[in-house]
């Protein structure tokens, strides 16, 4: 047993720096941040090339392929980016592996290109193939996590919807796979197929296929991406904002009961209705308003942390963020109209349940990530560049990464593309879901323009000797000299520009 | 060994809303035994006196006609090892020295941020407390580069308290 491990439990309370005091490396978050935001370039750029994608009904191989680009290569990449670099922040404890880590960094990368391509062309037995990389990746990821969880001096909400999510992501990319050996055909049995075990697994596969046969398609479909939407990217907004919100307001969480039940409901509303989505049930309604109450209670809680901040102006990365959360409502008041039993199908209903995809993955998971990269990118900059010489040299604010101004004129575009494209793909209209797209782009633009601002920082460092003037306009604190309360004696403090 | 006098005129500073703390510390750092560091500041920056004399300064502070104060700091010893046992008055001071660091109620990394300029400042055989709201996972690399060690201890009010000090 070490020493360290000895001393904390001869005393809990007292603990040495938790498994050795090595900086967590930036380059890995940065690394999936960086590709999620070449998945989300390539994405926006592919709408407004096609925007007949969002104009039509959603079941086809290009959608399929768009959707799969920005839900594992933008969302998945800085999801997982983020919580690698999150969890010595949310959970107080060190990730249990960097090398596991990079390793899945590979095989997302392999697995989600390959897949996206794969579903373009509608080779399903190569998109089986890539998924079962991303597949060992997400186990990676998974087992990754869950080791670190073991880990958490102290659990908490954020831990459990943590650990709900990697069930969840884990059930995810199992449904997917199941959906994807339904759409394959086994009927080749030359070559390759007869040799060694491989007859075996294809049999397994045929077998696979033929229970995912008993399932309609498109219910089964629908049902993997509410496991993923719902299980994954809304339970870990919900879980780890718990932790972040508060800190990034200088607030609190207000009741530990409400967070937690909020999670638990969550978890009820999604397991309720995958299966009645699965199984076309006519409960779909009752789970989808489950749901709709987890949703609500949170939204209750993050009302109750704001007020309760101290830290009253909020900046823009948080503005995005709040801006997702309230999305959240009209997105799951269409949920309960789409769930209703006897729902006609036709053009409309079908555009509809575009606009609901849409919302869920444009309007909120995307905006409220993008709200976060707005803290997370600067940081991981700072850190990395800029931390090491806290106390030698003067060193930027975090706030000094980037203009505010192109942030805020992003967040305006990207509300007025969204709402430009769910109109338009309500309507089926071609030309302005082209429209909508090309303001979202221009916001995706103003991202990358800041993000490129905050990496310049990485090749050129902007360090100053101690004790040059500093900018007064920044500093927000009064004088130690005065011997008065102050949040940095040296540098001008490191906090976000106000809105 | 000649001494020099170094002189700091903060008062273009202060007015202008600067942050003089770092150029005082690290003009203090350079001066040898025997020299000066002279202060000219709208008022009397008296938390310095502490924070100088634990660095091994006696100071004198005088107003001057037009409102000023001036504070003539004069460094006894360098602190080094070597001329520690010449001065057991003031080693004796620095072995019993505390500094308290409240990094509660900060937005990150300002947190960080406070703690590691207090250890810039921190003199021989000192010790640092920080008070943080969340355990301060991203010091530790830092203070371990630095030379420093930590030991965090959760309180009951749910706040963490950091011993920090040289390794």
């Amino acid at each position: 047993m070490s020493a360290d491990l000895k001393s904390s439990l001869v005393n809990p309370a007292v603990s040495k720096p938790p498994l050795g005091t090595h900086a967590p490396s930036v380059a890995l978050p940065l690394g999936f941040v960086l590709s999620g935001l070449l998945s989300l370039g390539f994405g926006v750029g592919w709408l407004v090339l096609r925007p007949s994608l969002l104009a039509t009904y959603h079941y086809n191989q290009y959608v399929i392929a768009l959707t799969h680009l920005f839900v594992l290569g933008w969302i998945s990449s800085v999801v997982m980016g983020a919580m690698y670099q999150l969890v010595p922040v949310a959970l107080e404890t060190k990730l249990y592996s960097e090398k596991l880590a990079r390793v899945q960094f590979a095989c997302h990368l392999v697995g989600f290109v390959g897949m996206v391509w794969m579903f373009r062309v509608w080779n399903m037995k190569q998109v089986g193939h890539f998924g079962c990389v991303l597949g060992l990746g997400v186990a990676l990821f998974v087992y990754n996590i869950a080791r670190t969880l073991r880990r958490v001096p102290k659990w908490n909400v954020t831990a459990t919807a943590v650990a709900a999510a990697l069930f969840w992501i884990g059930f995810t990319v199992t449904a997917g796979l199941c959906v994807a050996a339904g759409k394959c055909a086994y009927d080749s049995n030359t070559g390759f197929a007869t040799e060694g075990g491989v007859p075996l697994v294809v049999d397994g596969l045929r077998a696979l296929g033929a229970f995912m046969a008993r399932f309609d398609a498109i219910s089964a479909m629908h049902a993997h991406a509410h496991l993923g939407g719902v299980g994954f990217f809304t339970m870990l907004i919900v879980g780890v904002s718990y932790k972040l919100i508060p800190m990034f307001t200088l607030s609190e969480l207000r009741s530990k009961t409400r967070a937690t039940a909020s999670i638990v409901l969550l978890n009820i509303g999604l397991a309720g209705s995958f299966t009645t989505i699965l199984l076309r049930s006519p409960w779909k309604p009752a789970f989808a308003l489950v749901v709709m109450t987890a949703l609500g209670l949170y939204g209750w809680e993050l009302a109750a942390i704001l007020n309760a901040r101290k830290r009253r102006s909020l900046d823009w990365g948080i503005k995005y963020f709040l801006t997702a959360v309230v999305l959240l409502f009209p997105l799951s008041g269409l949920a309960v109209v789409l769930a209703w039993p006897g729902l006609p199908l036709n053009t409309f209903t079908g555009q509809l349940e575009n606009v609901y995809g849409f919302l869920g993955l444009v309007g909120v998971v995307s905006l409220a990530i993008l709200g976060m990269l707005y803290k997370i990118i600067p940081f991981l900059v700072w850190f990395g560049r800029y931390s090491p010489h806290i106390g030698r040299a003067k060193v930027p604010a975090l706030a000094d990464l980037y203009s505010t101004r192109l942030q805020a004129f992003g967040y305006w575009s990207f509300l007025a593309g969204l709402g430009v494209t769910c109109a338009a793909t309500l309507v089926s209209s071609e030309a302005f879901v082209r429209m909508g797209a090309i303001l979202l782009a221009l916001a995706v633009a103003t991202l990358a323009l800041n993000v490129g601002a905050m990496l310049t920082h990485l090749i050129k460092p902007r360090l100053e000797p101690l004790g040059a003037p500093s900018n007064p306009a920044k500093s927000t604190n009064r004088s130690e000299l005065t011997g008065a309360k102050t949040a940095s004696p040296l540098s001008p403090s490191p906090i976000s520009k106000p809105a | 060994m000649t001494s020099q006098t170094l002189t700091l005129d903060l008062r273009d500073d202060i007015r202008q809303g600067r942050e003089p703390f770092s150029k005082i510390m690290s003009a203090a750092a350079g001066l040898q035994a025997g020299d000066q560091l002279l202060l000219i500041a709208p008022f009397e920056p008296v938390p310095l006196f502490g924070v100088l004399e634990r660095q091994g300064f006696t100071h004198q502070a005088e107003r001057t006609p037009s409102g000023d104060w001036q504070v003539a700091f004069k460094r006894q010893s360098t602190g080094t090892p070597a001329s520690a046992g010449l001065i057991p008055d003031l080693e004796h001071k620095c072995t019993a020295e505390v500094v308290e660091v409240d990094a509660r109620g900060l937005e990150p990394p300002q947190p960080l941020v406070k703690i590691l300029e207090a250890i810039a400042g921190l003199g021989l055989g000192a010790e640092l407390k920080a008070r943080t709201d969340r355990r301060p996972m991203h010091l530790y690399a830092h203070l371990d580069e630095r030379g420093f060690s930590a030991e965090t201890q959760e309180q009951p009010d749910g706040t963490f308290l950091t011993h920090v000090r040289r390794s």
